[in-house]
């Protein structure tokens, strides 16, 4: 019996953690992962040059990107919760360094004023 | 229905299965709502609009006459229904049997209306996982419903398909169909209800799944069978180099058509993944998807009952401009002899084939800027001098990325002989880039590219309503937008042609000259589908209002206002009658 429960709860305990792990977390990590800007070229014209035009050069679907004066800490919470009925949450999909290099990527557009 | 209803009290084994086998005969026939006698799915008569194409022909008509070209000056608004929570806008077809309007809101809300005057007679809002919602591109679509055996059948965003009881709305059975955890896709198109079937095909495109359609039991919520669009057969998973296909894409977003003469379903299918292909003209042999890539960017024949693949074409082999075969409608034609199928192309061509075997009989083109091949063959529907776009840069890719036709369907007339159908005109530069989808849990698309829409050259973006041989693509006459009307079309029998267009303005055409004859502004813009119906013995129109969509989100970049300051949280079912 008492065995049962043991495995029971650490059943539960590590539901918790899965589940935890899947939703979008607003905050981000304590430790800044590496950011690499051609990691999130790579990542922005897989999932995100759909709306983000031009490679977020210029506003389409969703706003242009570059030269945004929105902080570091709001375009990664925007990615990991999205905005509803406009653009997805992916806090579940990316990791910590994904979501620094997509930043990293941002910032590195040069805001030629088209 | 009260004959079927009464039947379940009977037990015995023996009298059950004598029973379901009576009723089998009369499924294709009746909508089964209530107890009036059945109104077809399988060719317009009577005043009900019971399945997402009209009917099985899919013909998006009404034979009412009642409304015309010589009163139409008289429509008026009967009712408005506002289901709340129209995120994204109303991108819906109702449904209509017996008096009652079935239809579905964002977040796949069901409501059941009297269809005379609106009133509520009930509603159904299921519980949904609001983190799948909130992490799906095409999130809170729900583009229709099917309905039969008593029932109403709706999909999820979060991958399940749900039955409701028609007259109370009490749910009858919830089957998960989708791993949506997962792949993060679920269902936003219209089920399509055959004999004794609910069949339902999941999102797919450039999202790296297999996407599957279902074959779903309608009395228990079984599911019977799977297919899936990307190696759906051991011949098929030739055509995908290594392992590609796993993440294939594909999937079958939209109803298909049903040819109760040779109990074939037809449905088209979604493009693969990734959406643009960086090895260029070495697609055969290199790149993400090496190779055919079937059964993306085809219409595929599929047996209702146990969903084998009876024959398919492939209208776009190895798509590598997202120009798939998930969008338009199979619409239905018996033709000097022949039975045949017409359907709409994304890319702006329009395919006709022999209903038997999927044949070639004709390509005719609809959209005016196509670059993306020279020409389709119009015998036997090869690409001719197709462009294809290895890594780096490229300019005026026509048409962009929203297609020559966008998924909504167009209409035929058989009083006219006449195809209504709208075309857009419009390009797109591009710089094609290799990427690597992210996986477990899918990051949604996988593109390969980033892109800017753009003016055709020498000219501006617009769209234009026609009306066409639907076999030969003579044109009889045309009408121009400046922007392209997204919604579905509508014709009827008082020679009417309705034509929902972005800027919220419902315009009512003659069917044989295209001249307007009436409009009325809905005040925003529309997306969704129109139908036509009687109730209390007056007919009706009824059409869905909203803007928000992945091509209608472009227009603000594109043409500027109305569409910068259009809501894309509102939308309301508004239905016309002759005062």
């Amino acid at each position: 019996m008492r065995r049962i429960l043991i495995v029971s709860t650490a059943a539960t305990l590590i539901a918790a953690v899965v589940s935890a792990q899947q939703r979008p977390q607003p905050q981000s990590a304590a430790v800044p992962a590496p950011a690499d800007a051609a990691e999130g070229a790579r990542l922005f014209a897989t999932t995100c040059g759909f709306c983000h035009q031009d490679g977020g050069r210029v506003a389409g679907r969703g706003p242009k990107l570059a030269g945004t004066d929105r902080p570091d800490e709001y375009l990664l919470n925007r990615i990991r919760l999205g905005k509803d009925g406009a653009m997805p949450a992916y806090g579940r999909a990316f990791n910590e360094a994904q979501l620094r290099s997509l930043l990293a990527y941002i910032r590195s557009l040069k805001d030629d004023a088209r | 229905m009260t004959r079927r209803r009464g039947a379940l009290y009977v037990t015995g084994l023996a009298t059950v299965m004598l029973v379901a086998s009576a009723c089998s005969m009369l499924k294709s026939e009746s909508a089964g709502g209530g107890g009036t006698a059945a109104t077809s799915m399988t060719a317009p008569g009577g005043g009900d609009w019971t399945t997402y194409h009209g009917t099985y022909q899919s013909w998006h008509y009404s034979p009412l006459t009642e409304i015309n070209t010589d009163n139409v000056k008289r429509l008026k608004v009967a009712w408005v229904h506002h289901p709340g929570r129209s995120t994204r806008g109303l991108q819906s077809t109702p449904l209509v049997a017996d008096g009652v309007l079935y239809y579905t809101g964002s977040y796949s809300r069901v409501w059941a209306l009297d269809a005379a005057t609106g009133k509520p007679i009930w509603s159904y809002f299921p519980k949904l996982n609001d983190d799948l919602v909130a992490a799906q591109t095409h999130s809170p679509y729900t583009r229709g419903i099917a309905i039969g055996m008593g029932k109403v059948y709706v999909g999820t965003v979060d991958g399940r398909l749900i039955a409701l009881d028609m007259k109370t709305g009490q749910p009858a059975w919830d089957t998960k169909l989708v791993n949506s955890e997962k792949l993060t896709v679920g269902f936003t198109g219209a089920p399509l209800f055959v004999k004794d079937k609910v069949i339902i095909g999941s999102q797919g495109g450039e999202w790296p799944g297999r996407g599957p359609i279902f074959g779903v039991d309608a009395a228990s919520g079984r599911k019977v069978w799977e297919f899936f669009t990307v190696a759906g057969t051991e011949e098929s998973k030739k055509t995908w180099g290594g392992e590609s296909w796993k993440t294939g894409g594909g999937g079958g977003w939209m109803a298909g058509g049903y040819d109760p003469e040779t109990n074939t379903v037809w449905w088209g299918t979604g493009n693969p993944a990734p959406l643009y292909d960086w090895a260029g003209s070495d697609w055969k042999t290199a790149g993400p998807r090496p190779g055919d890539n079937l059964f993306t960017t085809s219409v595929i024949a599929l047996d209702p009952d146990n969903g084998r693949l009876k024959f398919y074409h492939q209208e776009l082999p190895h798509d590598a401009w997202d120009f798939d075969s998930a969008v338009g409608e199979f619409v239905m034609l018996d033709r000097d002899g022949k039975k045949l199928v017409v359907h709409p192309n994304k890319g702006g061509h329009v395919f006709v084939y022999d209903r038997k075997d999927a044949s070639i009989v004709n390509v005719w083109q609809l959209a005016q800027n196509i670059n993306f091949v020279k020409g389709i063959d119009p015998k036997t529907g090869a690409l001719i001098g197709r462009r294809d776009l290895p890594l780096g840069k490229h300019t005026n890719l026509c048409p962009a990325i929203a297609g020559g036709m966008s998924w909504n369907s167009g209409a035929y007339s058989p009083k006219t002989g006449l195809y209504y159908k709208i075309g857009q005109e419009w390009c797109m530069d591009l710089e094609v880039i290799k990427t690597t989808p992210v996986l477990e849990p899918q990051a949604q698309l996988d593109i390969g590219a980033n892109f800017t829409l753009r003016n055709p050259e020498g000219g501006k973006a617009h769209g234009h309503l026609s009306g066409r041989d639907p076999v030969t693509g003579t044109k009889k006459w045309e009408v121009t937008f400046p922007e392209p009307p997204l919604a579905s079309l509508l014709a009827t029998g008082g020679n009417l042609v309705f034509v929902p267009d972005p800027r919220g303005v419902l315009h009512a055409y003659n069917a044989e000259t295209g001249q307007e004859l009436w409009s009325h502004n809905n005040g925003i813009g529309h997306n969704g589908g129109i139908i036509s119906y009687s109730a209390k013995g007056k007919q009706y129109i009824a059409v869905a209002t909203g803007w928000g969509s992945l091509v209608g989100d472009e227009f603000g970049a594109l043409f500027g206002e109305p569409y910068k300051s259009m809501p894309k949280d509102a939308g309301a079912l508004v239905v016309f009658t002759l005062e």
